[in-house]
């Protein structure tokens, strides 16, 4: 490994400069400079480069740290983000039943989902399946008493619930209800849009306070998005198409959180 | 992977010390480091131990910085002077006066960014060579030569004849 008898390049006195060299090649360069003042010269020169970057810059390493720099804080927010924008991409995880309970019940097999979350969606279509279809008294409350409605579900529910506001995808606000789910009490809104097509958001009070994201399911006509964050599992149930059901989805969970 | 995330946190202090070279300009600099750290921790499952996280998150902070030069088109800023440390600089054997200091600042602002980037990645970083090759993706001889240049092209732009930095030891 022995540099004496190399050439000593310009890089070999940047590298000993940078003091990236030792043992014998560190040795050849300093012979080399005790006979050469002009490299000797050039050397001293980046070696005062770097010390004068040094401290001119140094000193910011050891400035205090804003919180907008905690590694900690950013992987939160991104979390968070994604949460609330990436769940509806998310969807990925589809839960097609087809066909009857039978396939749907069969699913959940490979994509495992809580016992609970299957009731969500069960009494989300049931109650959809009877209520969409009436016409004298699809809800309980109309939409004329809006405040009321909310405010009695969400102390029914022991959860304040804000009544999305879907008028962005063309439906408007029926009203809504208050039904039996299991072990407790369930909210249902209703939305129709301009050409008598219903929609409705089913909504029960989180057990176990785990979020879940966007899912899907699919019976006979019906399909459904459901959702669980901090304080409601929710379940939107309509026979549009599944794009479309996702987007409005995306847009009540957006206002429920 | 949160083994990866301390792994970020410990390179911060240096990466805004060197995008604050890079920029001369603390709020812009914390900018590029929020930009590069949520870029690194959503992409941090893609990253594979091949090399250094220091490496990795330094080539982030590379490209982000290079994106915001083409952005900006080299909008040139007037110099600013609060760059220079305040009190006493950190090492206790070199004083270089602030007169030099800012000279050094000028200069810096003047050098081409890519020359600026290796010039920091190795003075200041302290990066062997094959680290500050990988951070700038480029063969180890190509950053030698950069260095060879920004290191002469420092050297002319301050070498006018100002007063100079005292010498060392």
């Amino acid at each position: 490994m022995s540099r004496d008898h190399h050439k000593i390049t310009e890089y070999d006195l940047h590298a000993y400069a940078d003091g990236a060299l030792d043992g014998p090649a560190r040795a050849a360069v300093q012979a080399h400079l005790a006979e050469n003042p002009a490299a000797t010269k050039d050397v001293d020169g980046w070696k005062r480069q770097n010390e004068t970057l040094r401290a001119l810059y140094g000193h910011v390493a050891a400035d205090p740290m804003p919180p907008r720099l905690s590694v900690y804080r950013i992987e939160r927010k991104i979390r968070t983000r994604a949460s609330h924008w990436g769940r509806m991409a998310a969807a990925a995880i589809l839960l097609i039943a087809t066909g009857a309970a039978v396939g749907w019940y069969g699913h959940g097999m490979f994509a495992p989902v809580p016992p609970a979350r299957i009731g969500l969606v069960d009494e989300a279509m049931e109650a959809h399946r009877i209520y969409s279809s009436e016409v004298a008294h699809p809800v309980e409350v109309w939409a004329g008493e809006k405040d009321h409605l909310q405010a009695w579900l969400s102390k029914r529910l022991a959860r304040p619930l804000n009544v999305p506001d879907l008028r962005a995808d063309g439906l408007a606000l029926v009203g809504g209800r208050l039904l039996p789910a299991q072990g407790g009490p369930a909210a249902q809104f209703m939305y129709e849009d301009d050409t008598g097509h219903r929609v409705t958001l089913y909504i029960i009070p989180a057990k176990e306070g785990r979020e879940i994201s966007f899912r899907y399911a699919k019976l006979d006509r019906l399909e459904a998005f459901f959702w669980t964050d901090e304080a409601i599992s929710c379940a939107l149930v309509g026979d549009l198409p599944r794009a479309r059901l996702q987007e409005i989805a995306s847009r009540a969970y957006k206002q429920l959180g | 992977m949160s083994q990866v995330l301390d792994e970020i946190e410990a390179c911060v202090p240096a990466l805004r010390r060197y995008a604050r070279a890079l920029t001369h300009d603390p709020d812009r600099a914390d900018d590029l480091v929020q930009d590069c750290l949520e870029r690194a921790i959503r992409k941090r499952r893609l990253w594979r131990p091949t090399g250094s996280v220091r490496s990795w998150v330094f080539r982030i902070l590379v490209n982000v910085h290079r994106n915001e030069l083409r952005r900006l088109r080299r909008s040139l800023t007037p110099i600013s002077l609060e760059i220079l440390p305040g009190g006493d600089p950190a090492g206790p054997d070199v004083q270089p006066d602030r007169l030099a200091l800012a000279e050094t600042v000028r200069a810096m602002q003047a050098l081409p960014a890519e020359q600026r980037e290796v010039l920091l990645l190795v003075g200041v970083e302290e990066m062997s060579y094959a680290e500050a090759a990988t951070v700038l993706s480029i063969p180890v001889g190509t950053l030698m030569s950069r260095l060879a240049r920004a290191r002469a092209a420092l050297r002319s732009l301050t070498d006018t004849g100002v007063p100079k930095l005292r010498s060392v030891k």
